[in-house]
């Protein structure tokens, strides 16, 4: 048993001193080979996903968004869809939820194939030796709501079209300017997206929406970090179900030293991960549990990512030692 | 006629050695060398150290340029970035702060004044040579107006503007910004430019000393004790001015020293040896007063809250991109963010600093040194006091300054705190 219990700490102090950012640029590149090629391998994980595993991308996909279905589903006839259909609606959202509950957010710190891609950008714009920019604080207050906004909005109109409100040109309405309907089939080979449809006046606009935002993701994403997962509604869908989560990331306030190299190394701004010592449960709104703050922190246990309680990866001093002697002789 | 010229002779000036200065050095260190037993042995490079540069006044060598450094907010990595030698200058001495007492109302820190007196004597001990420049933060009131003095006494000084309060972004830009302007104001001093190398050369630098540090500090978590107080004070004493390879290099052997101790079974200290925690005002050589009469007196002081030996190298930095802009900023945001500092103006970080230390390193009981004239030390003692009165963690208060004349009353308290501790101990047990 003792012999058991210290060959488990061997495996965690190892694990505690990995080299975060390569582990996870491997687990993100498969990821993305899995999600966006996949289905040449006719891999089907279903259409309930918890991630822009976008359904343009025809034939790689190895799954569907279930945004698409989402908006589908809610856009039907009033009648059909508060009778029969509804039963389809919770269920989806059932598997949905279910889905999600493995990976918390680290659906997009881990797995979004869109979030994978804006990370890309970041590591190409630090080759360059370009600088990122930041958001002031207030400006963060204010972007941080955007994604509750597209959010309602995601599913306000398809109601809207359903009840006979909005054309059906506008259909599904988050698809049509969400740039990973443009950007994921283009690794397919496939460009058809970046076009405009001009059959009717409501859907020219919608798909002119969608390129030009297109654009300001590819710019966006290179100028800040993860700059579309600010505005994700996914994301904000995310946060709305996170309460039952495996995935966690938690705080030991006593442990922590305020001294900020967690908010530093964090791509999306977060402050709290470092200034806020009351809470347990750490993450915030706009969280992507990529865990780097936890590679970054120096003091032992004082955020750590836990798997049904049980603890995966820890903030360690000798971990941290490591990472910054790695980065001081070789980092990017 | 030449003959009959009368022989004049040239008055030989004292060597350093033999005067008061180097005596007060000399006492204290006689102390801290002979009256206790069981040095570690790899103690001996620091007892050295400061035999030759206090009591010998022997000549300090440094690489480049030398920049000396008022306070610990002075970011030395990027010193180092320049090529430049930082040199910390808080000094310790009694026979300076008599010196410096000219400079400042009567009733002023200690540290201020041992500092310009330092600064204003003809003979600098520790003998570094004149600075090219020095870093001045803009700290406490007492420093922000030495600026200008020291300047006055022929030095170039750079005031570095820090802000009074630490938790607002503005503050927080503000201050990158400060840091970011020192940098440019050391490439104007040395002609060199900042560039990525240099920079993660000189964070490796420190990266290395703090990781020393740390484990030192790691290894006085034990119970009971394998190194007293004492020794850890003169180990980050060391660290104001000497070689930082060498120093990290004589650290690392300490620390194999002790690991040999823990392993062993050794005991510095009696296993009811009252724990103490010092926090307040730094001690700094030859002013470890406080600390001495702790453990002289049966305690031993296992950790520290001060900005002579933990605050100043326990916080780490963080560099998410390896650049130089990120690389600065997040210097900045280490200088900053976890600093401990009384001259902010909210003390949450410190008292929850102190709380954790109490727990980590099996505290039985706090000393607190304020050293008189320290507005900012005096001031936040109510709020500590409170926080481990609530806590139920014994505290003293002891105000006192350089001079040695209150070492007997000091002295007495002291014994009494730990007797008092030893008996709470008692009936714990
Ligand atoms: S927040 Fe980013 S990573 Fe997460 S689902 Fe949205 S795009 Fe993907
Ligand atoms: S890195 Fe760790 S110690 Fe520092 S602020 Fe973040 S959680 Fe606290
Ligand atoms: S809080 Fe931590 S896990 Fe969440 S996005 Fe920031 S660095 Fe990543």
């Amino acid at each position: 048993m003792k012999q058991n219990n210290s060959r488990l700490q061997a495996v965690r102090d190892a694990v505690n001193r990995v080299d975060l950012n390569s582990f996870r640029f491997w687990l993100q590149l498969a990821a993305f080979a899995l999600f966006v090629y996949g289905g040449y391998f006719a891999i089907d994980l279903g259409s309930r996903l918890p991630l822009f595993s976008c359904a343009y991308n025809d034939e790689g996909r190895a799954a569907i968004c279930y945004l698409l279905p989402l908006q589908h589903q809610l856009s039907q006839p009033w009648p059909r869809l508060f009778s029969i259909a509804s039963i389809t609606v919770i269920t989806g959202f059932l598997t949905f939820v279910l889905w999600f509950i493995f990976l918390n957010k680290g659906w997009c710190g881990y797995v979004c194939p869109l979030g994978t891609i804006q990370d890309w950008i970041t590591a190409l714009r630090r080759r360059l030796g370009i600088r990122y920019s930041r958001y002031s604080q207030s400006q963060f207050a204010q972007l941080t709501r955007v994604k509750y906004l597209l959010l309602a909005l995601m599913i306000l109109i398809p109601l809207g079209i359903g009840g006979g409100f909005f054309s059906h040109d506008m259909s599904p309405p988050f698809c049509l300017i969400c740039p990973a309907r443009m950007v994921l089939p283009m690794f397919t080979g496939d460009v058809s997206q970046f076009t405009i449809d001009f059959s009717s006046k409501t859907a020219m606009i919608m798909t002119a929406v969608g390129i030009s935002i297109t654009g300001l993701f590819l710019v966006g994403a290179f100028v800040k970090k993860r700059f579309f997962c600010f505005f994700c509604p996914m994301s904000a869908l995310h946060y709305l179900i996170s309460k039952p989560a495996l995935l966690k990331l938690k705080k030991d306030g006593n442990k922590c030293t305020r001294c900020g190299d967690c908010y530093r190394v964090c791509d999306m701004e977060i402050k709290e991960i470092a200034d806020d010592v009351k809470t347990v449960n750490i993450m915030a709104d706009d969280c992507i549990m990529c865990l780097k703050c936890v590679a970054s922190c120096p003091e032992e246990g004082a955020l750590k990512a836990t798997f049904a309680g049980i603890p995966i990866l820890e903030s360690t001093e000798a971990g941290f030692i490591k990472r910054i002697n790695k980065g001081c002789s070789d980092g990017k | 006629m030449e003959n009959e010229s009368p022989k004049i002779i040239p008055i030989q000036p004292a060597p350093y050695s033999r005067s008061r200065q180097a005596g007060e050095s000399q006492n204290v260190l006689d102390h801290i060398v002979d009256d206790f037993q069981d040095n570690p042995a790899s103690m001996q490079y620091f007892y050295d150290l400061f035999r030759r540069v206090y009591c010998h006044g022997d000549a300090l060598q440094h690489e480049g340029m030398l920049v000396g450094t008022t306070c610990i907010q002075a970011p030395e990595e990027l010193i180092y970035a320049f090529g430049a030698t930082p040199m910390r200058l808080c000094n310790g001495s009694y026979h300076y702060d008599q010196r410096g007492a000219d400079f400042m109302p009567a009733k002023s820190c200690s540290l201020v004044k041992a500092t310009l007196g330092m600064l204003s004597s003809e003979t600098v001990i520790p003998k570094i040579g004149k600075p090219d420049l020095i870093v001045n933060p803009t700290t406490c009131d007492q420093k922000k107006k030495a600026s200008a003095m020291i300047e006055g006494m022929g030095y170039s000084v750079y005031d570095l503007e820090v802000p009074s309060v630490k938790e607002s972004e503005a503050s927080r830009v503000y201050w990158q910004r400060s840091v970011r302007q020192l940098a440019g104001r050391l490439q104007e001093l040395t002609g060199r430019k900042l560039t990525r190398k240099s920079l993660k050369q000189a964070m490796s630098k420190t990266t290395r000393a703090q990781a020393a540090f740390r484990a030192l500090h790691n290894f006085r978590r034990q119970s009971p004790s394998l190194i007293l107080g004492k020794d850890a004070f003169l180990v980050t004493n060391a660290y104001f001015f000497d070689d930082i390879g060498r120093w990290t290099t004589a650290v690392e052997k300490l620390n194999e020293e002790l690991a040999q101790r823990a392993k062993a079974g050794f005991k510095a200290v009696q296993s009811k040896a009252p724990r103490v925690l010092f926090t307040g005002s730094p001690p700094i050589f030859p002013n470890l007063k406080l600390p001495l009469l702790i453990e002289e007196s049966g305690g031993v002081v296992v950790t520290d809250e001060t900005c002579s030996s933990n605050r100043m190298l326990y916080d780490m930095t963080a560099v998410d991109e390896w650049r130089v802009n990120d690389m600065v900023d997040s210097l900045a945001d280490k200088y900053l963010k976890p600093c401990t500092c009384p001259i902010f103006t909210r003390n949450d970080d410190r008292k929850r600093r102190l709380l954790d230390l109490v727990s980590d390193f099996n505290v039985d009981g706090v000393v607190y040194q304020a050293f008189a004239g320290c507005q900012v030390y005096e001031m936040e003692y109510r709020s500590v006091a409170e926080e481990f009165n609530r806590a139920g963690i014994p505290l003293l208060y002891v105000e006192t300054d350089y001079s040695t004349d209150d070492k007997g009353q000091l002295s007495t308290r002291i014994e009494a705190f730990l007797e008092s501790m030893k008996n709470r101990k008692k009936q714990r047990a």
